[in-house]
């Protein structure tokens, strides 16, 4: 769209409309031939919320049929958390009172070791917004020494430049993580107070940047709860349609990041519950029926074990959102967000095999990242 | 039966079977047995010797008289098909090779155009090529030429149990190939993959049917059986299909 704002008011339009709609049109809605942004937005309405049993066995079928009965795993590595940015919700602002640290090339190898020896194949590099201490060639740096151990290498950190991208992915990264935290652009400028992440239409236009350099996949995803959540989930279905149509080369994955208790304590105006997630991740797995469907360990063991395989096709594992967390980060140190799953890499394969899915480590090779 | 005919290597069996989308290594290892496959397939990308119990290689090598036939499923164009052909060839020690370049990870269908320039130059390097295609007819006599052992025509999507889509194209792939086809994604029921061979496919190769069936060995087997059924039709010659009854007594009689 020309505008960035676009998605948003074009998303409310859709939601109003929808939220018009009988128990029939909802109904018909979850088993459409070609469902688009319209029956996603019927789906998501509060009376649709009466189909959430037939909503989520039709979600575990599609799941099945795209991904078989696997779920694939990785986990999160968190380099820095200096951060150039005041995000309200953010345990990693600016502002916040937290030990800043950075990963030092040696500490980053050792985090890289453990992990591999935990079993994962595939990592997401995580940072704050560009800073001088963490800027695109530590990054960089970072993907590469990665890239020697893993297959797949991801990253989640600050927009780049497509030509920033595209030295990314020579270093052997292949997706990128983006979130848009929110499509309403009055309230992305509340929640984000000062720096470059206050730059809404950068952040809007980040996730082409990423195709355009040839990444494999990038990341979506909203903070659900910064605002009206049905209308930011209408929104971030338009905008991915819209890079999967042309970036066809590409594929695209959907995180479902909600709010958690984070240092700073800022509370949500629009706090989403367990069975509106449900519906949410349901909804988006019907009308994006072969879309990798992200859930991590910022949910409590028992939703995502509910989860798992209805709709979600990817989870992570075991997480630390401290710098250094898994080679040793200072007992100190609070995270980005507070993990509520904090069971083993072991305990997550014997939860998931116990529902007769196979979890997956490896399911990409270095010979195709270059 | 008459041997199925790959390259230089002969199998008994018409079934073959893809690796994915199992709940278990061990399911799909019963699966395998079950099917009586000779051939089975496995994506490159989940080779993990470094952890056995995520690995795909290396419970199927335990297996006897099973040929692996290595895929490429990952690469998005030739050049990353290659790489990944003689990489696979050199874990697995297995000269078949799946080409399957599909560049879109949604709908995943393949590219011709990168098919073909992978199967030109794979063939030539001494692989024994199975390319998975459209149903193309033009390009199934164009991979024949460029060296392929078969071509391996989608009935439909991956994963989507749309049974054979384009069933007049298939039988003109069919009535001109002078390689094997084996219909490849798509099949839902046994009596599709019937149907396949009745129709003079050479084999058809089956994944998400068994996987995510309730059962998957009884499944398998089921598969086998129609396999062997259709393939025994075909080779008993079928009686002509006709939309008009067929006079037991002649009616142009009287024109002497």
């Amino acid at each position: 769209m020309d505008n960035p704002s676009q998605y948003w008011s074009l998303a409310q339009a859709i939601n109003t409309a929808a939220s018009r709609a009988d128990n029939r049109q909802i109904f018909s809605a979850m088993g459409a031939q070609r469902p688009g942004p319209r029956e996603l937005a019927l789906m998501l309405q509060p009376q649709a919320r009466a189909h959430l049993e037939q909503m989520a066995a039709r979600a575990k079928s599609l799941t099945a049929r795209h991904f078989g009965n696997t779920v694939s795993l990785y986990a999160p590595l968190y380099l820095s958390n200096y951060c150039s940015s005041g995000c309200v919700y953010c345990g990693y602002a600016s502002d916040r009172k937290q030990p800043r640290r950075k990963l030092p090339f040696d500490a980053v190898a050792r985090e890289l070791d453990a992990l591999k020896r935990e079993g994962f194949e595939e990592i997401l590099l995580l940072t704050g917004e560009r800073t001088p201490q963490a800027d695109f060639e530590y990054v960089q740096a970072c993907v590469r020494m990665a890239s020697e151990l893993f297959p797949q290498v991801q990253v989640e950190a600050f927009p780049m430049t497509v030509d920033e991208y595209r030295k990314l992915n020579l270093a052997g990264c292949v997706g990128v993580t983006l979130y848009q935290e929110t499509y309403h652009p009055v309230v992305y400028d509340m929640m984000h107070r000062w720096g470059p992440k206050k730059d809404f239409a950068g952040r809007v236009s980040a996730p082409a940047h990423v195709l355009e350099a040839g990444m494999r996949t990038v990341g979506m995803g909203v903070l659900l709860g910064l605002s009206d959540p049905v209308v930011d989930s209408i929104a971030l279905y338009l905008h991915a349609e819209e890079l999967r149509k042309k970036y066809w080369r590409s594929g695209i994955a959907i995180s479902f990041p909600r709010i958690r208790p984070q240092e700073g304590g800022f509370q949500p105006a629009h706090p989403v519950e367990d069975r509106l997630l449900a519906q949410i991740v349901f909804a988006f797995r019907i009308v994006m029926p072969d879309v990798p469907l992200v859930l991590s360990t910022r949910e409590k063991p028992s939703f995502r074990d509910g989860m798992a395989g209805v709709g979600i096709s990817r989870m992570s594992a075991a997480s630390r959102t401290t710098v250094g967390g898994y080679a040793g980060a200072p007992a100190e140190d609070r995270g980005q967000f507070e993990v509520s799953d904090r069971r083993s890499v072991m305990e997550i394969c014997d939860m998931l095999q116990a529902k007769k899915i196979e979890p997956v480590f490896k399911n990409w090779d270095a010979v195709y990242t270059g | 039966m008459k041997p199925l005919v790959l390259g230089d290597l002969e199998f008994q069996s018409r079934l073959l079977l893809g690796t994915g989308k199992f709940s278990s290594s061990a399911v799909m290892l019963e699966a395998v047995k079950a099917s009586g496959a000779q051939i089975v397939t496995v994506a490159l990308r989940r080779f993990n010797r470094e952890r056995p119990s995520d690995d795909l290689l290396g419970p199927l090598m335990t297996l006897k008289n099973i040929t692996l036939m290595p895929n490429t499923s990952g690469a998005r164009d030739a050049a990353e098909a290659v790489k990944a052909a003689r990489l696979a060839r050199e874990l697995c020690g297995s000269r078949l090779i799946k080409v399957e370049i599909h560049p879109n990870p949604h709908h995943l269908l393949p590219d011709p155009i990168e098919t073909y320039e992978a199967a030109k130059i794979l063939a030539a390097d001494g692989f024994i090529v199975m390319p998975y295609m459209p149903p193309d007819p033009v390009l199934a006599k164009r991979l024949e030429e460029a060296g392929c052992a078969s071509v391996m025509p989608l009935g439909s999507t991956i994963g989507s149990g749309n049974g054979i889509a384009a069933g007049g194209l298939l039988d003109i792939i069919i009535n001109n190939s002078n390689v094997p086809v084996i219909v490849d994604a798509g099949l839902r029921a046994p009596s599709e993959a019937a149907a396949a061979m009745e129709a003079g496919c050479a084999a058809v190769l089956v994944n998400s049917a068994i996987a995510a069936a309730g059962n998957p060995s009884a499944m398998a087997q089921a598969f086998a059986a129609a396999v062997q059924a259709g393939s025994a039709a075909y080779e008993a010659g079928l009686m002509a299909r006709s939309t008009t009854a067929a006079a037991t007594s002649p009616l142009t009689l009287f024109l002497g």
